[in-house]
């Protein structure tokens, strides 16, 4: 019950509620779903976390550890709901302590990730909620 | 509905599950459908003749293969999901790898499944949960090197009614649990349980910790008579702490108690064969050399053949000069007393990751009109390896050719390497300019201009890595070892037809390259790496997703991993790994973000074992989105490339079924992967159905209530692990 409170509380601290919850047509990455003061945060998390295995340029290494820019990134996740991304990063990054980084700096990752794959920046950050996230969709392209 | 009801029982059944801390059984509890009876005893022999499916590859020979028939070219198509299995709850987390082959006995299938590799007995008709175990592990299964729900399990029947599901837990304990109600068997070990750790060994034969200890294993225990066979996997070899790390072995244990029966050393101690192969008694220093994946047994011959892979470490040797017996050998042993009767070594002092990764095949097959028994073994290198299997002398020669030596300070090097012949290379590994991508004349340029960058022998196996340098060169060209060819899903062999069908991947090219690791890290000097770029600690796939290893936002059950040999933590920073990475147009091995080679990026391949000769290829799966969506590819015809991987498959009497290992989006199907169907004869792709994530286990078939079943794991990207059945419609639907 407390649980629910405080995350209530976050979620209209952030100003989520207004933006997600919201009755709306489905989204995509194209819509202005992220800020770029939230992409900022989530440089600092990539460069300290997922710098690694992924590389600076985002082009990823040659034994597994993906591109998370570029063709063959959009065609891994294209059609994707948001949220089953970052359920995914959760379960399993970074590979040698998987679920350790929280909910908004994985939210914040991603938003990094659109950044440098170009996808605009918008007026609102990107929430953390699963549920919500699976509202907007990746797409490859507009 | 019915999906429902079985999700309910299922919560219902973890939880309970919880709350008792120890295995479940409720098989009966409400009403266990007719079809689930216990086996029937006497006559009844478990068997892919009969319609089961009762050992990982269907038998212990190492086949895949099911003589069933009701499923044919001419129906594939019509295939529908007669039932589905989602995993996520069988543990903390939900898993995205899930590389499980059921085993189906009389109608119950049983396999393993989530992050804390429970058991589940399902019905094999309705895939309704019949029992769920799980043995929770805490701190030891979080250590585990290999965690994961791993690839299966193995069943024995004593055939008077004591059966049993023999499985190994994560932390590497082998338990058997009763196949009817999933409970402990008592008589086993102790309450069921047989602590694997205990006997095993690092340095000069010193036991290693049994919580804390490196020792685990994917691979399914392998059930031949009254015999359990066990192997043995390490952490991945690429960035380790020591090399005086925890030995390689195989045991067999007795089925009914549990008892150790015999044990073989992979690394031979003083006065055991081979021994003298590690110089300056460098045996005592060096662990690993595990047996990871499946092993094979001739049952009649009594010859169990046990795949080896590669001692510590896999890219340097220096502290392990010789040639390292039996690593990366394959080694022939009696079924009764484990002892020697043969070997082959197919890499000298190994130094390319070649672990032998598939289970042998078991063939007897006529060649020059004389039968022959003979075992035949796919490996990364994309030869198919094939020798008497009594005498252990090859069928067609293998001939010892010189290799490029190479100069990383402190290295040994083997002057020659075993080439079998070309007509039993069935992927490709070597890389030539004919190799490299040209679906435009810039882009081949490009590729050429890319490999000015590295050491590259154009038509040359076995290049050893070398110090790379982001100022200079950045390494060794090779393909066909690490991720190469065939990995752990293996081939299958046909025996009506005397054929062998194997998938390879065929674009798996990497940089070798070495260097020092961060100081404080290691024992051993060089390590995977670049020199100028930042060091990175390589771990096992699932590694950090056992159920019981603690995560952010949720109670910690346990302490986190032991910190052995952690890394430093990441500097800040932007240099590094701009050589050997992907890279979207920027380098490395790829070029735009295409693969520096030109298709096909994997093939499924049929051998004649007759001949031996390779009698069809084609290239595996769709043509990837990002090759076929790509800016400057537009408007060219691509025929389909396949995708880069290694995936397993079945053979039925017809046709040979594999899925697809990547997620697409076509013209013909919305976002997901394809279970496809070859004609056995001509390698003619005969039918696909869609699947909603791709392949992520070799999949099998069986029979029940007169229908037939081919189930495959599907998992990857965003997609959770789960189990689906396909089967034909019932008539009038």
């Amino acid at each position: 019950m407390n649980k629910a409170v405080i995350l209530l509380g976050g979620v209209l601290a952030a100003g989520v509620l207004n933006t997600g919850l919201r009755a709306q047509p489905p989204r995509t990455i194209w819509d202005g779903v992220y800020t770029e003061a939230q992409a900022k945060r989530g440089e600092a998390v990539y460069f300290n976390t997922c710098v690694r295995c992924h590389g600076p340029q985002l082009m990823g290494g040659n034994d597994g550890a993906g591109p998370l820019i570029g063709p063959t990134f959009n065609g891994n996740w294209n059609g994707v709901p948001l949220g089953q991304m970052v359920d995914r990063m959760r379960a399993t990054m970074p590979q040698d302590k998987p679920s350790t980084l929280t909910r908004q700096q994985t939210a914040d990752v991603l938003t990094y990730i659109l950044s440098v794959n170009k996808v605009p920046a918008g007026k609102t950050e990107l929430p953390r909620q699963v549920d919500i996230l699976n509202t907007i969709t990746f797409k490859a392209s507009k | 509905m019915k999906r429902a009801t079985s999700r309910s029982a299922f919560v219902f059944l973890v939880f309970a599950a919880a709350v008792a801390s120890a295995a479940l059984g409720v098989s009966g509890q409400s009403g266990a459908p007719a079809r689930a009876t216990a086996p029937v005893h006497g006559t009844f022999v478990a068997s892919t003749k009969n319609g089961d499916w009762p050992s990982y590859t269907g038998d212990t020979r190492g086949t895949r293969y099911s003589p069933l028939d009701q499923i044919t070219a001419e129906n594939f198509n019509d295939l529908e999901v007669a039932w589905r299995f989602k995993t996520d709850s069988l543990g903390t987390r939900a898993e995205y790898k899930l590389e499980g082959t059921p085993l189906v006995i009389k109608g119950v299938l049983y396999t393993t499944a989530g992050t804390r590799r429970s058991v589940i007995a399902l019905d094999a008709v309705t895939g309704e949960l019949l029992w769920v175990h799980r043995y929770p592990e805490g701190a030891r299964g979080a250590n585990a090197p290999r965690q994961l729900s791993g690839r299966g399990l193995a069943y024995w029947t004593d055939g008077r009614g004591d059966d049993r599901i023999i499985y190994f837990t994560p932390g590497y304990r082998m338990i058997a649990l009763d196949a009817k109600t999933g409970q402990p068997v008592k008589s086993f070990g102790k309450d069921g349980v047989v602590d694997l750790k205990v006997g095993v060994v690092f340095g000069n034969n010193q036991q290693i910790d049994l919580e804390t200890g490196e020792i685990g294993i994917h691979s399914t225990p392998v059930v031949v008579k009254n015999v359990v066979l066990v192997g043995s996997s390490m952490k991945e070899g690429m960035t380790v702490t020591t090399h005086n790390n925890t030995k390689g072995l195989a045991r067999a244990f007795d089925a009914r108690t549990g008892k150790l029966l015999w044990t073989f050393n992979t690394i031979p101690r003083p006065g055991e064969f081979g021994n003298e192969t590690w110089l300056d008694n460098s045996w005592a220093i060096n662990g690993n050399a595990g047996v990871w994946t499946q092993m094979s047994v001739d049952e009649e011959l009594g010859l169990v053949y046990l795949p080896v892979e590669t001692p510590t470490s896999d890219f340097y040797g220096g502290k392990r000069p010789g040639n390292n017996l039996f690593g990366e050998s394959l080694v022939c042993v009696d079924l009764a007393t484990g002892k020697r009767k043969w070997h082959f070594q197919f890499v000298h002092h190994p130094l390319w990751n070649d672990d032998m990764s598939s289970a042998p095949l078991i063939a007897d097959v006529t060649i020059d009109g004389k039968p022959r028994k003979v075992v035949a073994v796919p490996s990364k290198q994309a030869w198919l390896w094939v020798f008497d299997r009594v005498t252990g002398e090859p069928i067609w020669p293998i001939v010892e050719k010189p290799v490029p030596k190479g100069d990383v300070p402190g290295e040994w090097y083997s002057p020659t390497q075993p080439h079998p012949p070309d007509a039993l290379m069935y992927g490709r590994n070597t890389v030539t300019k004919d190799d490299l991508i040209d679906f435009t004349p810039e882009l081949h340029a490009q590729a050429l201009k890319q490999l000015e960058r590295y050491r590259w022998n154009p038509g040359v196996v076995y290049t050893p890595p070398m110090v790379g340098n982001v100022s200079g060169l950045l390494g060794a060209i090779n393909i066909g070892h690490i991720n190469g060819g065939t990995n752990w899903p293996g081939g299958g062999y046909d025996p009506e037809t005397r054929t062998v069908f194997v998938h390879a991947n065929t674009s798996s090219v990497t940089s070798g390259s070495v260097a020092p690791p961060p100081p404080g890290f290691s024992d051993i000097p060089y390590q995977d790496g670049v020199v100028g770029e930042q060091f990175r600690l390589r771990q096992a796939a699932g590694t950090g997703t056992y159920a019981d290893v603690p995560q952010r936002g949720r109670g910690a059950a346990v302490p986190a991993p032991a910190g052995r040999g952690a890394p430093p933590a990441a500097e800040a920073g932007r240099g590094g790994q701009q050589g050997r990475g992907g890279g979207e147009g920027g380098g490395g091995l790829t070029v735009q973000g295409l693969s520096i080679l030109k298709p096909p990026y994997s093939v499924l391949a049929a051998i004649d074992l007759d001949k031996g000769a390779v009698k069809w290829r084609t290239p595996h799966g769709e043509t990837p989105d990002a090759v076929r969506n790509h800016a400057l590819l537009k408007g060219k015809d691509i025929p389909r490339t396949g995708q880069p991987a290694s995936v397993g498959l079945v053979i039925t009497k017809t046709l040979v079924v594999l899925g697809e290992s990547q997620f697409t989006t076509t013209d013909t199907h919305p976002r997901g992967a394809m279970l496809r169907a070859y004609d056995k004869a001509t390698g003619k792709e005969v039918g696909a159905v869609f699947m909603p994530a791709p392949q992520s286990a070799s999949p099998m078939t069986y029979m029940a209530n007169g229908k037939q079943y081919i189930v495959v794991a599907v998992s990857g990207g965003p997609y959770s692990g789960e189990y689906i059945a396909f089967a034909l419609p019932n008539e009038g639907q």
